[in-house]
C-alpha cells in the first residue's frame, strides 16, 4: 500500500507540473493526490462500496485543500484538481467502452452508470466541504441572514 | 481618472486568468476588484468561458469593453499570481502602471520546458498504470505512449485544432500503440496500458471549475464545462474503442 501511495504521490506531481503549479504548491499537491488515493485504497480494503469510498474520500482531500490554501495563500483550486486526478474514474470510463464494442450492452450501461455515479460521488465531496467551508468562514454574515434584522 | 486605460488592463487581468482555467467567479470578483481598487463607481462583469464582458462608471462616464477568449489552457501559477496581485492592490498603495507592469511580467512568465513537461507526462501516465494493476512492462508501456500522447497535444494545440478531435485521435493512436506494445511484448495487459495512458487527457481542471461554477452559481459556465468534460470523455472513448472494435474482431 505504502508503494501505491508514492506512486500516486508521483502521478499527483507530475500533474502539477503540467498544470504549471510552482513552488510550495507543487509538494502540497501532490501530497494530496497521495492523500487521496491512501484514503480509498484504506477504505477499499476495508469493505467499504467505491462510490462510498469515494465520497469520503472526496471529503477529506477537500479539506485538506481548504485548510493548505488557507496557510499557503492560493486558490483551492490549485489543490483540488491535483488531488482529485487520482480518483477520476478513468477505468471505468475504459471498460464501459469496451463491453461496448464486445457488443455487451448490458454490462456496458451497469459500468456506465457506475463510472457516472463515481464521478457524482465526487463532485458531491467536493461540493459538500466547499459550501460548508464558505458558511464556516462567513459565520457572523450567517448570523445576520438567518436572524434578519 | 484614465476609465479607458482601467478597463483595458482589468479586462487583460480577467483574459489572463480566463485563458489560464480560472473559474468564472474567480474572474468576475478579480476583474471587479481591480477597477473599484482604482476608483471606478461601479463596476460589472458578465464572463462566460468563452468571454468577457465588462461595464464600470465614474461620474458620469461610463466605459464598456468586450473580450473574445479563444485558446483555454491550464496554468494555475498565472491564476494564483494574478489573484495574489489584485487582493496586493489593496493593502499596498501600487499605481496603474506598476499594476500593468507586474501584469505584462506574469502574463510572459515561462512554464516549465516542454522537455520537463513532456518527462512529467510520461512518468505520470505510467504511474497511473500501476495504480490501476499494472506491472513494471505496463508502467514502461504507458510512459512511451504517454510521451506521444503529449507530443501529438502540443502540435495540435499550436494548430488550434478542436479538442474533440485531438481527443480522438489521441485515444485511437493510444490504442494502436498498446496493441503494438502488446505484440512486441513491450506491455503485459493492454487494457491498464491504455488507462494508464488515457488518463493525461481526462479533463482534470474543467471537471472541477464545473462543480465550482454550479456551486457559485453560475448555471451557464457549469454546464457548459460539464458538456465539455463529457464530451471529452466520450470522444476518448470512441477514439479508442473504434481502433480496439477494429482488431478485437
Amino acid at each position: 500500500m505504502i508503494e501505491q501511495v508514492i506512486i500516486a504521490f508521483v502521478a499527483s506531481f507530475g500533474f502539477g507540473i503540467i498544470f504549471n503549479i510552482k513552488g510550495k504548491n507543487l509538494i502540497f499537491a501532490a501530497i494530496g493526490g497521495g492523500l487521496s488515493w491512501f484514503c480509498y485504497l484504506y477504505l477499499i480494503q476495508n469493505g467499504i462500496s467505491t462510490i462510498l469510498s469515494l465520497f469520503i474520500s472526496s471529503i477529506l482531500f477537500s479539506i485538506y485543500s481548504e485548510i493548505c490554501a488557507r496557510y499557503l495563500k492560493t486558490p483551492v483550486t490549485t489543490l483540488v484538481v491535483c488531488a482529485l486526478i487520482p480518483l477520476v474514474p478513468g477505468a471505468g470510463m475504459y471498460y464501459t467502452m469496451y463491453e461496448t464494442i464486445l457488443g455487451n450492452i448490458k454490462g456496458a450501461v451497469e459500468l456506465g452508470l457506475n463510472t457516472l455515479a463515481s464521478a457524482g460521488a465526487l463532485a458531491l465531496g467536493v461540493i459538500f466541504v466547499s459550501t460548508i467551508t464558505k458558511q464556516v468562514t462567513n459565520l457572523k454574515k450567517v448570523k445576520e441572514k438567518l436572524f434578519n434584522k | 481618472m484614465d476609465l479607458n486605460k482601467l478597463i483595458k488592463i482589468s479586462t487583460l487581468a480577467g483574459k489572463i486568468m480566463l485563458e489560464s482555467g480560472a473559474e468564472t467567479y474567480r474572474v468576475e470578483e478579480t476583474i471587479s476588484r481591480i477597477c473599484i481598487a482604482y476608483g471606478a463607481h461601479t463596476a460589472d462583469s458578465f464572463v462566460i468561458p468563452t468571454g468577457i464582458i465588462v461595464t464600470i462608471t465614474y461620474y458620469d462616464e461610463v466605459a464598456t469593453l468586450v473580450k473574445r477568449i479563444t485558446s483555454r489552457g491550464v496554468d494555475l501559477n498565472k491564476i494564483d499570481a494574478i489573484n495574489d496581485l489584485s487582493r496586493r492592490i489593496q493593502t499596498e498603495a501600487i499605481n496603474l502602471g506598476d499594476f500593468n507592469k507586474n501584469l505584462m511580467k506574469i502574463a510572459n512568465d515561462p512554464r516549465y520546458s516542454p522537455l520537463i513537461t513532456l518527462l512529467c507526462s510520461s512518468i505520470a501516465a505510467g504511474c497511473f498504470s500501476i495504480m490501476f494493476g499494472g506491472d513494471l512492462k505496463d508502467f514502461f508501456g504507458a510512459s512511451l505512449i504517454g510521451a506521444t500522447i503529449k507530443i501529438a497535444i502540443i502540435i495540435f494545440q499550436k494548430l488550434n485544432i478542436n479538442e474533440f478531435f485531438v481527443n480522438s485521435f489521441c485515444g485511437g493512436l493510444c490504442a494502436i500503440l498498446a496493441m503494438i506494445f502488446l505484440k512486441l511484448n513491450l506491455c503485459s495487459n493492454l487494457d491498464k496500458t491504455i488507462i494508464g495512458s488515457i488518463m493525461l487527457l481526462v479533463p482534470g481542471l474543467i471537471i472541477t471549475n464545473a462543480i465550482r461554477d454550479t456551486i457559485a452559481g453560475d448555471f451557464l459556465s457549469g454546464i457548459t464545462k460539464a458538456s465539455e468534460a463529457f464530451l471529452i470523455a466520450v470522444s476518448i472513448a470512441v477514439g479508442t474503442g473504434a481502433i480496439l472494435s477494429i482488431f478485437i474482431q
